[in-house]
């Protein structure tokens, strides 16, 4: 999907996040650069600590000290995010940019009903009656597949799946421009999941919104993104299109988190998983696992590159990448 | 020859207030076979009964009937009350998450102290050493508390923690699930490397499909309490043949089978599975029977069988009629 004529709708430059502690400090996000076109899904992949999830916080604004953004901006529509007060943030917020959580299914709470916690955003955002939030809530409900009688239920009386697609409606009932979804399926089983899956495109279809997708699981991200970025070490070493990225990935990193997971196809091959070693401002804590002559990465992650066109790997030029 | 084996194993939960007599089968008539120096995986969506199964053969719960033979003696009878010192270095345990399974107060070497002196064996310190460094981690890490590891460094710690009393059985319940994907792999080359060194028998339980076909050498598919089909791993993953076994490969993201993906013969297989009595496939013998066993092949020395009626041999069908007329399958299914 080509982003390039039209304005994007979340344009992320340079970010930087750094979280400080007495004395030091640890870097969250480094020079992390990336677009979202309209209604276009892009994925984040990586392992645990790599920076994702900081990605997203930082775009919503809901980084608190000891982290704090120190470089880059943030740009939403024509609208610098990183420059709002705390009213506009409020009215931004949801609005916007929704936000479906790495925990939703335990982020309801659990005195109140389903359609009480839905009517709460309505008539809160939109200012809407008593009566008019309630059928809203069920069309909303509706849209994700739930009947509505089950708007006088509890969290604790829906399953696992079904409390996931209460959280994604209440996300989607502002219609925001951007959907933010940070491992939404990771606490569900695979049929679930994929039937959250199909839902969030049949959703993302209708609406039209764009989404920023995080996860560990790359099939799960192949199969649902129109472009990805790989991030490592708080750095993205790659971004690309999702299909071509699995089907040929440039830098060693992507390569190896593909290659984390056993296959469900093929003849059983002996996997070596991840390095195990934490990042130190030596080492990237990778490049004993990198297959190829990397030694500029040892010091640090060397900058994306374009490599063909709309292909962006971490890659050194003398690294010995034959494009 | 087998040495664990679970025989029409049945476990009921109450539900409900302590005086109600309403029971959930969570486990339902299981037949198993643990062989020495083989991984057995169990495999199935959450709320199938798999960790059931192995509570039960930790002897954390005691099954409502059926049968657990350790080298042919039904444990189940000679030891009734409690699991006896020999079964329990026998057949070892490791959870789920291993943040939750070790004590935080306690260093490393604790652990592994505690399950050698309780089963009677010197602890000394070369022994714990010997025991970490098989599970690759280094000896100096045994002073260290819980909360200086990495969640795979603590699984790896478990793992120690049940191989240190010499058991020949491991029970693993999911033990990757709650691990980062950085150290997933590393953990199951693990398992796989005890499996061979030490000949360990191990039941390996999961929802991650692609983990058991790497592991195990067989597979068991568990459905709402039963096993529905089992044989070789890559036999059961290749060429799946119940309609739950199909559901499940079918939701597994899987980009290299994007375009095979039929969303009609999904929603088929989905309805077959949730609702055994309009199951498309079905001719009317499924809705009134309880389906049996049926070999539909043999892989590196197994059978590979299923229990679906479709499977079923025209003339030599043979139905058990069901015999109770609320089955509790039921309820597991909708939740």
């Amino acid at each position: 999907m080509s982003t390039g004529s039209t304005r994007p709708v979340l344009d992320v430059r340079g970010l930087r996040v750094e979280y400080r502690g007495d004395g030091r400090s640890v870097v969250g996000a480094d020079d992390v650069s990336f677009t979202i076109g309209a209604g276009e899904i892009f994925g984040l992949a990586g392992e645990s600590g790599c920076g994702k999830s900081t990605v997203a916080n930082a775009v919503m604004r809901l980084l608190k000290p000891p982290a704090e953004i120190t470089a880059g901006s943030v740009t939403f529509g024509d609208r610098d995010v990183l420059a709002m007060d705390a009213r506009e943030l409020r009215a931004f917020r949801w609005r916007e940019i929704a936000m479906v959580f790495q925990s939703a299914m335990n982020s309801l709470n659990p005195v109140l009903t389903i359609g009480e916690q839905i009517g709460d955003v309505l008539t809160t955002h939109d200012k809407l009656g008593k009566r008019a939030a309630r059928e809203r809530a069920a069309e909303l409900l509706a849209l994700v597949g739930i009947a509505p009688d089950r708007l006088k239920a509890y969290p604790h009386q829906l399953s696992g799946g079904m409390r996931q697609r209460v959280v994604i409606a209440m996300a989607v009932a502002l219609k925001p421009t951007l959907l933010i979804m940070d491992e939404p399926t990771t606490a569900l089983d695979v049929v679930v999941q994929q039937e959250i899956m199909a839902q969030i495109r049949e959703l993302q279809r209708a609406l039209g919104f764009s989404v920023l997708f995080i996860t560990h699981d790359m099939s799960l991200m192949v199969e649902l993104s129109d472009r990805m970025g790989v991030m490592y070490g708080g750095r993205l070493v790659e971004v690309a299109g999702a299909e071509e990225l699995f089907a040929r990935p440039l830098h060693p990193y992507t390569e190896a988190l593909m290659n984390a997971f056993p296959p469900l196809t093929g003849p059983r091959r002996e996997l070596t998983g991840l390095f195990d070693a934490p990042r130190t401002p030596d080492s990237c804590g990778f490049h004993a696992h990198c297959p190829d002559d990397r030694r500029d990465c040892s010091t640090r992650i060397p900058d994306l590159r374009e490599i063909t066109p709309g292909r962006w790997a971490a890659l050194t030029p003398a690294g010995g990448t034959t494009p | 020859m087998t040495l664990l084996q679970i025989r029409n194993l049945t476990k009921d939960f109450p539900v409900g207030s302590v005086f109600s007599r309403r029971r959930v089968r969570a486990v339902n008539g299981v037949d198993l076979d643990l062989d020495p120096g083989r991984v057995t995986a169990l495999v199935g969506e959450s709320g199938s009964g798999k960790s059931t199964i192995a509570r039960c053969l930790a002897r954390l719960e005691r099954p409502t009937s059926g049968q657990i033979l350790l080298d042919g003696e039904d444990v189940l009878r000679t030891e009734r009350r409690r699991a006896s010192r020999t079964y329990r270095s026998t057949v070892q345990m490791v959870f789920q998450d291993p943040f939750g399974s070790l004590n935080p107060v306690h260093r490393i070497d604790h652990f592994l102290t505690r399950a050698l002196v309780l089963h009677g064996h010197p602890a000394d310190r070369d022994r714990l050493a010997a025991l970490t460094e098989e599970v690759g981690l280094t000896a100096d890490m045994l002073d260290a508390y819980p909360h200086e590891l990495s969640g795979g460094q603590r699984q790896r710690v478990a793992v120690a923690r049940a191989l240190a009393v010499g058991p020949s059985v491991l029970l693993a319940d999911e033990p990757t699930s709650m691990l980062d994907v950085s150290v997933r792999v590393g953990v199951l080359n693990l398992l796989r490397r005890l499996r061979d060194e030490r000949g360990l028998s191990m039941l390996y339980i999961t929802h991650d499909l692609g983990s058991a076909r790497y592991l195990a050498d067989t597979t068991a598919v568990m459905f709402a309490g039963e096993l529905v089909e089992g044989g070789d791993s890559l036999a059961v993953m290749d060429a799946p043949a119940h309609p739950y076994t199909r559901l499940l490969l079918s939701a597994v993201p899987d980009p290299t089978r994007r375009t095979g993906y039929d969303k009609a013969e999904r929603a088929r297989l989905r309805a077959a599975v949730l609702a055994p009595d309009s199951c498309p496939y079905d001719d009317g013998t499924c809705s009134s029977t309880i389906p049996v066993r049926h070999t539909v092949g043999e892989d590196a020395g197994q059978p590979h069988w299923v229990r679906c009626h479709l499977y079923a041999p025209a003339h030599d069908i043979a139905h058990r009629v069901l015999q109770s007329a609320d089955s509790p399958e039921a309820e597991t299914t909708a939740a």
